[in-house]
């Protein structure tokens, strides 16, 4: 190992090992005194780093937490898992797995699946654009259901859980805030699964129809439609695909081709 | 179009642009107050689409954009991350932005037993193998890119030793090699110097800070200088001891003022940012310190004797 590598190595562990200290000892032959001050400046600066970039991916969470309980955690999470890229906003995937083996925070169990919600939220946000081609839904009329499927929204995510997580999200989140209601969904033990899609350049989340949740998935596999509306049953396609189509969640019919083979492309 | 009021930055007049953040992003497009670029942090716009690259498209039809980089990690002895090379070259693509830019630093390496990144602009040894991995990785991304890129000083808060043996010592006889060998331009962030002068003061090891930022100026090659950025900072006294921190998160000081004035009547007409970061103001406060720079910049370019401005094309 080269010199600067040994030296950048050893300033990284001084950063991110925890306690801090551990690492921080080798540095005093290759650095100029005072060090352990500039030290203590890159490692706050590191953990404020931890809690604006995890805030902006989980403000819910945040809220939920509360201002220092939120740091804490937010800290603790930058020394196990740290960042691996240089772009800040992919990190705190991790997180919600995180959360489940967090023995403080088992007395509110659902708190994982909100930090899930928050995570495919996030990176709905950041999907590639696509446009609507409403035109391409005349496809629907023209092909069989076995050749043809159905293009979702970018960033179009299911969030399963065994909370009321839309209900906890949306009261922390939207304007028209109904804390009792998640509050009695909570007591109820009540079930729900988030969609999460974006409608143009914002990125939407609402509790998906038990009916419509197996369509939504299987599409999201590029399932032909007949394969995705046999798992779906109870849903009337009829009523859903112009709602799905208003709200920005379905974007256009796509005609499955086969090739010679008989392979779809 | 471009609002841009001058196209040649190194030819009569410095180009004044500020950094543009999250809170500005509506009220500056409403606005679209003149200046003569914008400047952004091109890992905010990473994103493969979204409501913030649409933003950045949108001012890019009023505004030349700097992209000034904060994770390239130019200085890793574990290289450049080819994901990130590979984002930061679409987001050239799509944005042709006026100037690329980022720090004479490190964030990558090992940790345990994964390569990571500690998000932050950490100093390298002034030294031949400091010099030799950042030279290797400024070129792999410039030719990523095909055009040069921009390399700023930082503010530091951690100092290696270097033995004379091993190559360059001081940090501007650094630079300029750096500069010399692969063609990049320099980015002069005169805050930065004067940051680390009040550090330096503090333990002793430099006596005035503003002579010894006009010094370190005076150093540095003329014709690599590419831009300059201009910043508040913050004194910090706590149970650990007195350091001054760049936080970009004040009105630029009167010191810096003047050494900026020292820099341009040394370097010439300079495009020039005003950068904030946290805490940040209104953007008519930006406004104003772009206007302040803008102002200062002519004053000292007018000054210079047509004999003295020739020597600085």
């Amino acid at each position: 190992m080269s010199a600067l590598a040994r030296q950048q190595q050893a300033l990284l562990a001084a950063l991110f090992d925890a306690p801090p200290h551990t690492g921080a000892s080798t540095l005093a032959d290759d650095l100029h005194p005072p060090w352990q001050r500039g030290l203590k400046v890159y490692q706050a600066n590191g953990h404020a780093l931890a809690v604006r970039a995890l805030s902006a991916c989980y403000p819910v969470l945040a809220q939920l937490l509360g201002e220092d309980s939120f740091a804490a955690l937010a800290r603790a999470f930058w020394h196990t898992q740290p960042p691996t890229q240089g772009d800040v906003a992919q990190w705190g995937e991790g997180l919600p797995a995180f959360l489940t083996h967090n023995d403080q925070l088992q007395a509110e169990p659902y708190l994982p699946d909100v930090a899930r919600l928050e995570w495919a939220q996030h990176l709905c946000a950041m999907a590639a654009d696509a446009q609507a081609d409403l035109q391409s839904f005349q496809l629907l009329m023209e092909c069989e259901p076995a050749e043809v499927t159905l293009v979702l929204a970018p960033g179009c995510a299911l969030v399963q859980s065994d909370w009321p997580v839309v209900s906890i999200w949306s009261a922390h989140r939207l304007a028209d805030s109904d804390f009792a209601e998640a509050s009695h969904r909570l007591k109820a033990g009540l079930c729900e699964t988030a969609l999460v899609w974006r409608e143009g350049l914002r990125p939407r989340v609402r509790e998906a129809l038990p009916v419509e949740t197996e369509l939504i998935a299987g599409l999201r596999m590029g399932q032909p439609l007949n394969q995705a509306l046999d798992a779906a049953p109870a849903l009337d396609f009829t009523a859903w695909l112009p709602m799905a189509v208003q709200t920005g969640l379905l974007l256009a019919a796509r005609s499955l081709q086969r090739d010679s083979a008989g392979r779809r492309s | 179009m471009f609002r841009a009021r001058k196209n040649n930055p190194k030819a009569g007049t410095s180009t004044i642009g500020i950094g543009w953040r999250h809170p500005h992003y509506s009220e500056l497009l409403e606005r679209l107050p003149a200046l003569d670029f914008l400047e952004v942090h091109s890992e905010n716009f990473f994103a493969a689409g979204g409501d913030a690259l649409a933003t950045l498209e949108q001012a890019r039809q009023s505004y030349p954009i700097s992209l000034h980089g904060v994770g390239l990690s130019l200085g890793s002895a574990a290289g450049v991350d080819a994901l990130h090379l590979a984002q930061l070259a679409l987001l050239v693509h799509r944005i042709e932005p006026v100037r690329v830019s980022d720090h004479a630093s490190f964030a990558r390496g090992v940790f345990k037993t994964a390569t990571v990144h500690a998000t932050d602009l950490l100093p390298l040894p002034f030294n031949r193998e400091a010099l030799d991995v950042l030279c290797a990785n400024v070129q792999q991304v410039q030719d990523r890119l095909k055009r040069p890129l921009l390399v700023e000083n930082l503010s530091a808060y951690l100092n290696w030793k270097s033995q004379p043996e091993q190559g360059p010592t001081s940090e501007t006889d650094f630079l300029n090699q750096l500069a010399h060998r692969t063609g990049c331009a320099l980015l002069v962030d005169v805050n930065n110097l004067y940051v680390n002068a009040l550090n330096a003061q503090l333990t002793g090891a430099a006596g005035d800070p503003v002579m010894h930022c006009h010094t370190w100026l005076d150093a540095i090659a003329t014709t690599a200088v590419g831009e300059i950025h201009l910043a508040g900072h913050t004194r910090v006294s706590d149970e650990h001891g007195e350091i001054v921190i760049d936080d970009h998160g004040s009105r630029v000081c009167n010191e810096v003022w003047c050494i900026y004035q020292h820099a341009v009547a040394r370097f010439g007409p300079t495009p020039t940012l005003v950068e904030w970061d946290t805490d940040i103001p209104p953007l008519d406060v930006l406004l104003d310190e772009a206007a302040r720079a803008n102002t200062l910049a002519n004053m000292v370019t007018q000054a210079l004797s047509p004999s003295t401005a020739e020597q600085h094309p």
